[in-house]
């Protein structure tokens, strides 16, 4: 039983040590996305109970008039490692699975910057792929469907690993 | 009655073919007949001198001169093949490494074209080669990407989807809990508005 039990163990033991050296689960970088509820409604009146955005942060999205609006919510968020070569998912709304992102690392990031193969989920459809380029402190913001009055706007942010250079 | 034999039938009895009944008859009619009997005798005695001077049956080959005979055709069909064969892979190493090197060319020129025609298309209604290309696999949705230097960022705006059901609520968020605790925290508001 004991023999039985040990080997059981060397197998998982195995098989997590394989799983470690895959280089392709490095994490080269974090992607942070936002769901942000942009309305010129008070939003009081539209039942929406959710912090306001920092204010350097509902300056930048007032700063271009396509995402100018008189209020801006943070309805959720979510940040996710990014994978030399897996694709992974986050889910600013969780438990809703009405916004989700799916992405993965065309190359791997340089300079601060990384080439992704993103795609935008809405409504459980896939609504955008896109290669876009993200750069650190440049997000990319999507101006996304309408609710309760208001639009929502996804803003899609990559942070490179810690340790990697500049 | 008519006994005189056909020629056929007189034919077979010159060859001393004929028996039973019918060479009854026709030795009856030749017997009254003695340049036929002498003409049958001629032939014999022909046959006789043949059978003489001529084998019955030739002698088949040697096993040894007929399997020499057959492995000589062989060795002359093999000459001739191989000759012809020795040509063809003369010609062929002359041309497989000039066919190998015509088939770099139109590759790598294939590749080239290709990848002029993809760069039309990638940049195709899109100027500005830092945007990002935009798919959207939905039935009248249209995405418009442009760089906003203003909010330093990438903007992707979105026509035709439908909007969310206002019935939808994300209250359950963790964003949304978040301020729920710091709203119910005496003295700690929410971040005011601008």
């Amino acid at each position: 039983m004991k023999t039985i039990a040990c080997l059981i163990i060397g197998t998982l033991l195995a098989i997590d040590a394989r799983a470690q050296q895959d280089p392709g689960k490095a994490v080269v970088g974090e992607v942070e996305v936002r769901v942000y509820f942009a309305t010129n409604s008070e939003p009081a009146d539209t039942g929406v109970k959710a912090a306001a955005v920092p204010e350097d942060e509902a300056t930048r999205l007032r700063k271009e008039e396509r995402l100018r609006f008189a209020h801006y919510r943070l309805l959720g968020e979510d940040h996710q490692a990014l994978y030399r070569s897996y694709e992974n998912w986050a889910e600013p709304l969780k438990p809703s699975d009405e916004v989700m992102v799916r992405f993965e690392a065309q190359s791997e990031p340089i300079a601060g910057s990384a080439l992704l193969d993103l795609e935008l989920w809405l409504a459980r459809k896939k609504t955008i792929k896109t290669d876009a380029r993200l750069e650190e402190g440049k997000p990319l913001l999507v101006l996304g469907p309408e609710w309760r009055g208001g639009r929502l706007i996804i803003a899609v942010s990559f942070t490179r690993a810690k340790g990697t250079q500049p | 009655m008519n006994t005189n034999p056909d020629d056929t039938t007189l034919a077979l009895w010159l060859d001393d073919e004929l028996e039973g009944d019918e060479l009854s008859r026709v030795e009856a009619w030749a017997a009254e007949h003695p340049e036929q009997l002498a003409a049958r005798e001629e032939v014999r005695r022909w046959r006789r001198m043949i059978s003489a001077s001529i084998p019955a049956a030739e002698e088949p080959p040697a096993a040894e001169f007929f399997n020499e005979r057959i492995q000589h055709a062989i060795r002359e069909s093999t000459h001739a093949s191989g000759h012809a064969h020795r040509i063809a892979r003369t010609w062929s190493h002359l041309w497989m490494p000039l066919a190998a090197c015509a088939g770099m060319v139109l590759a790598f020129w294939l590749g080239m074209s290709t990848h002029q025609k993809t760069v039309e298309i990638t940049n195709h209604g899109n100027p500005d080669a830092t945007l990002p290309n935009l798919y959207t696999p939905l039935q009248g949705v249209e995405a418009e990407s442009f760089t906003s230097a203003s909010a330093a960022a990438t903007v992707i705006v979105l026509t035709g989807i439908d909007a969310i059901p206002d019935s939808v609520d994300f209250s359950a968020t963790a964003a949304s809990q978040r301020w729920r605790e710091i709203d119910s925290t005496a003295g700690n508001a929410p971040t005011a508005e601008p």
